[in-house]
């Protein structure tokens, strides 16, 4: 049976499509617990919901327990906020609330574009303790949807399930031997694609920054030392071996060389520019349409 | 399907952080490649070359321009073909060989291919890493030439995207 004819589960979490593809059909009790996963991670991480752990955060400081996955999370954001030398960081929240980005969904600027505080002067991320000296609107949105990919990941290897696809609406983790093939979205015209990869036993994230605009060259990558848009690459993919890192490294290509991250990180990566072209590394080679 | 634009030696993917030796001697090894930008750069129709070597240079920043100097300074012009040679470096594990094949047309560079016969296992997996590239324009392919399960695409229109794509296959049946 071709991975095309697995049974999908549909859902929708955290503001975007999901759908789980197995060889077998995911019993009730299953998607039960897929959907509460889903839940308590929103409950706790969300920017959108007042009920949440970050909205809370940034009503009061003070220490926050979080979810146990806080812990492998703050460590990648630390990481990649000093290789980016504080353009990426969990504190860009206020960042986009001020240009629009935030609950309600203004999509209107309130004001000129607000850098992020510094990490070491608000926050202290200990595992899974947070503690903020002021109100602080944390955003993990560079690798909260890859996190959430690999913990359902989890769960559906706890119940046993060898082969399985998740796609978080384009953020994909294909488990198991089959591969799948997958078209790399132009990121001009989502009708098209520029390329096709084979995607087996890893993750393979995308970011693109000319979606989620709302105009006059405003979008929802933001550079924390500015607070403004970044510019030049529009479109990146990276593949690793779980989803978060490669949700995350797909954002960062937009602050750092890919040939760069890959000193650091073991993963493959794609950037589109601006004016079109492209850069790649090895695991890519032969995959653009030409 | 290969893409038909530019390698760039200059995008090298780098061995582990902790190697900076051998990454060096490999910058100074292939540094000859980076005369692809250079030929297209200084050949008499260079305003239609594509920028292929000096734009990677400049989104990389690892780009040795040593090399490119001393070629265009060489002057003189280039019959067209094919023309191949090995370059040596020294890594960790001995004497390895880079194979670099250029192809010139017009004056113009219209190919450069990196053959890797490394006779190291490890330098073969650091060779690999380096072989990435850049493509100067990607190109789309519509839906309905292609055979994929899944599309991996920014969020809000990968859905949709995910739809047409089954829609087209639904019709084609």
């Amino acid at each position: 049976m071709s991975v095309t004819d697995w049974e999908g589960f549909p859902f929708q979490g955290i503001g975007t499509d999901w759908e789980i593809s197995t060889p077998l059909l995911l019993t009730a009790p299953l998607r039960a617990r897929l959907l509460d996963r889903v839940e308590r991670f929103d409950a706790a991480w969300s920017r959108f919901r007042a009920d949440s752990l970050i909205a809370g955060m940034a009503r009061k400081p003070g220490r926050y327990r979080f979810p146990d996955e806080a812990a492998a999370l703050g460590r990648l954001y630390s990481t990649l906020y000093g290789l980016t030398g504080g353009a990426m960081t969990p504190l860009i929240g206020g960042s986009l609330e001020q240009l629009g980005y935030g609950p309600g969904y203004a999509l209107q600027p309130a004001g000129p574009p607000l850098p992020a505080p510094a990490w070491e002067s608000v926050l202290s991320w200990s595992g899974a303790d947070v503690a903020a000296r002021e109100p602080v609107v944390l955003d993990i949105g560079a690798a909260g949807k890859g996190l959430l990919v690999d913990l359902l990941a989890a769960e559906l290897e706890a119940a046993g399930a060898g082969s399985f696809i998740i796609d978080a609406s384009g953020d994909l983790l294909a488990h198991g031997p089959e591969p799948i093939s997958v078209a790399l979205e132009h990121p001009y015209n989502p009708e098209q694609a520029i390329g096709v990869v084979e995607l087996a036993g890893r993750a393979l994230c995308a970011s693109a920054a000319n979606r989620r605009s709302w105009g006059d060259g405003l979008h929802h990558v933001l550079d924390g030392t500015t607070g403004w848009p970044v510019r030049t690459a529009v479109a990146t993919w990276a593949v690793a071996d779980t989803a978060m890192l490669a949700d995350t490294l797909a954002t960062a290509l937009f602050f750092v060389p890919g040939t760069a991250l890959q000193e650091e990180f073991d993963f493959s990566w794609l950037t589109v520019f601006s004016d079109g072209s492209a850069a790649y590394s090895a695991a890519f080679e032969g995959t653009l349409f030409s | 399907m290969r893409p038909s634009t530019r390698k760039s030696p200059s995008v090298p993917a780098g061995p582990p952080a902790n190697n900076s030796a051998l990454r060096r001697t490999l910058y100074a090894g292939i540094a000859g490649l980076s005369l692809a930008g250079t030929v297209a750069g200084c050949a008499p129709s260079a305003a239609d070359a594509p920028p292929a070597g000096n734009g990677a240079a400049g989104r990389t920043s690892a780009a040795p321009s040593g090399g490119s100097t001393a070629l265009a300074g060489s002057g003189g012009s280039y019959k067209d073909g094919t023309y191949s040679a090995d370059g040596n470096y020294v890594s960790p594990n001995g004497t390895e060989t880079v194979g670099v094949q250029l192809t010139l047309a017009a004056g113009r560079v219209t190919d450069v291919q990196i053959t890797q016969h490394p006779s190291n296992p490890n330098t073969r997996k650091f060779q690999g890493e380096f072989a990435g590239g850049i493509a100067a324009h990607v190109v789309g392919r519509n839906l309905d030439e292609l055979n994929v399960s899944k599309v991996a695409g920014s969020s809000l229109t990968s859905g949709g995207f995910n739809q047409a794509v089954g829609k087209i296959k639904s019709e084609a049946q």
